[in-house]
């Protein structure tokens, strides 16, 4: 079976070989070797634009590390729409955050589950219609246990969501979508580098730039919903997790890494419950 | 990301964008990459960069795909890590894509260059999409 395995990464790599040796591609020009990132002409940088990674990014460099026990991590309590929108919304992110957790612990049922949560969150916040072919397509795809197909519909689902709040003038409710997705998605990372801690596994939470980008967003919400009591907390508590994810090549030791944790329940326990 | 400040016009140039960027990752999908569905993208003068800063992790591998659909523009895009230096291990250019091969030594932020090299368009769009395994 092994040499099956070889036999089709060689294929793999002869296809790509011979796509790159196709007509037209060429290798592309010497770029300099070192550029001074502090002297970026500042009309080039477009820092605001962050692509948050989805939480396989992170949860497949786990599964390389060891084999963390999924199941422990996954919470199955129902996610019904709750609060403001404002609470809805981060609930939104940290649902589909959740449903991540759900294909690695190869949960046909949760998955199901989580694809109809996000159909009942969205309408809640009023772009139900966005996301209704996409939540079909996740149960469809977990009915078949296809999780490749599961992962690319979850992401597809947070574009989408994101996209229609956007259309409907709403991009703040949508960086909250955001934000609760990372926040779950850290929640779960820190649960599985705790259970078995290596300074590879702890680096993965060495993340200042979306560390900075969700304190930018958060600090630059209009007041309505910064007056939002979780909304609040979460500004409150940002900063307490900046000294804890190292500098570079700093590692991150157990102590912080529960530290964050310890942050990070507390506010994914805030946005799933009734009281702030 | 971009879209919300662009008009339905150059809208509909960076979705062009994107589709060559998509149309230069389809052979990396068959070798087991993971496309993501967010992107960057815009518009750019000939010999004018972009810099974007994103979160890479070690232990994956990244290949960044950028598109145009200028037709004799020439593209780049290439990857440092936070100190500055050289971060890709291997990048190709062609008619309408560039792409660059990461395979990260640390995890952290890393600056992604995207330049318009060559144009006959006053403004070159462009789009940006990435995938990991």
């Amino acid at each position: 079976m092994q040499s099956d395995f070889r036999c089709v990464g060689l294929m793999k790599r002869i296809i790509l070989s011979l796509f790159l040796l196709a007509p037209g591609v060429i290798l592309a020009s010497d770029p300099p070797q070192h550029i001074d990132v502090s002297k970026l002409p500042g009309q080039a940088t477009v820092v605001d634009n962050v692509i948050v990674p989805v939480p396989s990014e992170v949860f497949g460099v786990l599964d390389k590390l060891g084999s963390p026990n999924w199941h422990e991590v996954l919470r199955t309590a129902k996610a019904n729409p709750t609060g403001e929108r404002a609470q809805v919304a981060l609930l939104l992110g940290s649902v589909i955050a959740e449903g991540f957790i759900a294909v690695e612990a190869q949960e046909g049922e949760e998955v199901k589950k989580i694809g109809r949560s996000v159909l009942n969150l969205a309408a809640a916040v009023g772009v139900r219609k966005s996301v209704t072919a996409r939540s079909n397509a996740i149960i469809e795809a977990a009915d078949k246990k296809d999780w490749e197909s599961v992962r690319k519909e979850l992401d597809g689902a947070l574009q989408d969501v994101k996209q229609a709040m956007i259309e409907l003038h709403d991009e703040q409710l949508a960086q909250l979508v955001s934000l609760g997705g990372w926040l779950r998605g850290t929640e779960a990372l820190t649960a599985v580098v705790m259970k078995n801690y290596s300074n590879d596994a702890a680096e993965l939470l060495h993340q200042p730039t979306l560390l900075e980008y969700f304190q930018r967003r958060v600090d630059g919400l209009d007041s309505r919903l910064k007056s939002n009591v979780l909304v609040a907390k979460i500004q409150k508590r940002l900063p307490e997790i900046k000294p804890l994810i190292g500098g570079t090549g700093g590692d991150i030791s157990a102590k912080s890494v529960e530290q964050i944790h310890d942050i990070m329940q507390d506010l994914v326990k805030r946005i799933n419950s009734r009281e702030k | 990301m971009l879209l919300m400040f662009m008009q339905e016009g150059a809208r509909a140039t960076i979705d062009d964008a994107l589709s060559f960027a998509l149309e230069a990752a389809t052979p990396y999908v068959k070798a087991g990459f993971t496309v993501r569905e967010d992107y960057w993208g815009g518009d750019l003068g000939v010999k004018q960069q972009k810099a974007i800063v994103h979160q890479l992790f070690k232990g994956n591998e990244y290949w960044f795909w950028m598109g145009t659909d200028a037709e004799n523009a020439k593209i780049s895009v290439h990857v440092y890590d936070s100190d500055g230096n050289l971060a890709e291990v291997e990048s190709w250019q062609k008619q309408h894509f560039s792409a660059a091969r990461v395979v990260p030594k640390r995890t952290g932020s890393y600056y992604l260059i995207v330049e318009i090299e060559k144009s006959d368009q006053e403004r070159t769009h462009w789009a940006l999409a990435y995938g990991f395994r």
